[in-house]
């Protein structure tokens, strides 16, 4: 069976126009996804049933055993952190968010370890975006900084930006230039008509540059700046305020290098000075499929889109010290529910040390790499193939996927259902 | 020799996230990119095992030319590799340095470990699926 306008749940970019074929329980061809697409929708490595470490061994156990041991670790715990929640649909975060509340927990994102210095500089300054059917139809200027779609988002710019022709951008590839500002050669760079190529922690510096001469400050700017020549600087700045409309998409190659959410508050600012020429929006480049939608779920239920801690009772949100890999790395937490994601692979070594001492539950569909850490992992459907929920892409539109069939494996909602109301018993 | 170490997803490391345990990730994450003058310099070639250390750790990976690279810089994708070596400090951000750590590489005839032996290291115990 041929479905079609399948929404794809790996990357920010929340494709929605692919076609997918079912036979049984199984994809067995996938169009017009990416490689990543074709992976995801393909890949057939699920972890079959619950499991729990034994000592240095693993058994195989039930659902209902694992989820009520997991309420069981979570009730015994005095600061559980629950962690993850981007790669599962907003039904499911919105229980972990009440789980959060009940338990007195800290709830955290990857938000925290991707565009959480961007929220919190938006924070500050505030956002002007846009949704990503503005830039198709009307952007004729876009800056890629410290990002690398072709890697990370890889339909983003087929899709919406270099190479596809808009309601005013009848010839995109023609009409529209593409700058790209990176620290280091990507199979994005080559693309740009113009890469900027800037030294590790310079972004700073060159976008401090960049608005003051978009403030009419060329005179000021040094010969070099962070390895960009005050020529390039120059260009750069004049393609941008010729722009009718731009759009600035940054990466975690900004967040994450020096300067973090001070970097994000610079470009935002930058986009505001163009906007006194012309029409300039900024947007981050979201990871995870569901990312976003997390950060609106938290919001709307804690008033706070990551961090957030329960403990007092209330939802109190302090980034730097309410932060997962902080309070990993403090050794802080006595329990860890992890949900939909790897921190095991993507924090540093001593948070991953923190989670092999500590009872750690896993809710993932695959073996991981936080698995080898766990206590106990509880195998859940995917969310786009054999589950369906709300997810936001990257600019905040939501998007609902779908389920292609009815597979043997309870989704993340179900399985949080439960361990919820084994909690909410046990609290009274 | 002493470098600067960035680390940021590759389309090879996205492919193979729902196998972490397989062969191709382990390639994926665990190869480091380096400058081919550099690696003269260490006189490592493609394939080499090279021992990374930072203050807070050490993991042996394989090496990768990357004329893309300016001198003294190398890239890893992120994941259990990279992140063997990065420090958790946030500066009070909650997001750790993976963009800027310093490292120092020299050639060893170690083997990369698998993932799971990897996270043994950390207290962990290895799931074979």
């Amino acid at each position: 069976m041929k479905i079609e306008d399948v929404v794809c749940s790996f990357c920010g970019c929340l494709c929605d126009d692919l076609v997918v074929e079912v036979e049984g329980t199984r994809v067995i061809s996938v169009e017009n996804g990416c490689t990543l697409a074709s992976e995801k929708f393909l890949g057939d490595h699920r972890l079959k049933t619950p499991i729990r470490r034994d000592g240095n061994s693993w058994t195989k156990i039930s659902y209902d055993e694992a989820i009520a041991e997991t309420a069981e670790i979570l009730l015994d715990a005095d600061r559980p952190l629950l962690y993850g929640w981007s790669g599962t649909f907003g039904e499911a975060q919105s229980v972990g968010v009440h789980l959060a509340e009940i338990l007195g927990a800290v709830i955290d994102n990857t938000s925290t370890v991707c565009h959480g210095p961007s929220i919190l500089a938006i924070q500050e300054v505030g956002h002007p975006g846009c949704t990503l059917g503005q830039v198709k139809n009307r952007a004729d200027v876009v800056v890629y900084w410290g990002a690398n779609p072709v890697d990370a988002h890889p339909r983003h710019m087929s899709r919406y930006t270099t190479y596809c022709d808009g309601f005013f951008r009848k010839d995109a590839f023609k009409d529209r230039k593409v700058i790209v500002v990176d620290v280091r050669d990507t199979e994005s760079s080559i693309l740009a008509d113009e890469f900027v190529k800037v030294n590790p922690g310079g972004d700073y510096a060159v976008l401090s540059a960049l608005r003051a001469i978009v403030r009419g400050k060329r005179g000021i700017i040094p010969p070099e700046v962070e390895g960009v020549s005050r020529e390039q600087l120059f260009r750069v700045a004049d393609i941008c305020m010729s722009a009718k409309f731009g759009a600035v998409f940054f990466g975690v190659g900004l967040t994450m290098a020096p300067g973090k959410n001070k970097n994000i508050r610079n470009a935002i600012e930058f986009t505001e000075e163009l906007s006194r020429h012309t029409k300039f929006t900024i947007s981050p480049m979201r990871g995870h499929w569901n990312v976003y939608g997390s950060n609106e779920v938290f919001t709307w239920i804690s008033g706070y889109p990551y961090a957030v801690d329960f403990a007092r009772g209330i939802a109190f949100y302090n980034p730097g010290e309410t932060t997962s890999v902080d309070i990993l790395k403090r050794g802080e937490c006595d329990a860890c529910l992890v949900v939909a994601s790897d921190p095991g692979a993507h924090f540093p070594k001593e948070c991953a040390e923190h989670l092999a001492r500590i009872p750690t539950v896993q809710i993932d569909p695959h073996v991981n790499v936080t698995t080898h850490l766990s206590r106990i992992q509880i195998p859940v459907a995917v969310a786009g193939i054999d589950a369906e929920g709300t997810a936001y892409r990257m600019d905040g539109v939501p998007i609902r996927t779908r389920k292609l069939f009815q597979g043997q494996y309870p989704d993340d909602f179900e399985v949080l259902e439960k361990i919820y109301a084994i909690v909410k018993e046990a609290k009274g | 020799m002493k470098f600067l170490l960035n680390t940021g997803r590759t389309i090879r490391q996205g492919s193979f996230v729902e196998r972490k345990n397989s062969p191709s990730y382990q390639t994926a994450a665990a190869t480091i990119f380096m400058n081919p003058v550099d690696m003269l310099e260490i006189m490592v070639e493609e394939g080499d095992h090279v021992r990374v250390r930072s203050d807070v750790g050490e993991v042996v990976m394989q090496v990768s030319p990357d004329v893309g690279l300016p001198r003294w810089r190398v890239f890893v994708s992120l994941g259990p590799y990279s992140n063997h070596i990065v420090s958790a400090e946030t500066h009070g951000t909650g997001m750790p340095d993976f963009k800027v750590t310093p490292v120092s590489i020299e050639p060893t005839d170690d083997p990369v470990l698998p993932v799971g032996t990897l996270m043994g290291l950390c207290g962990g115990v290895p799931y074979e699926d």
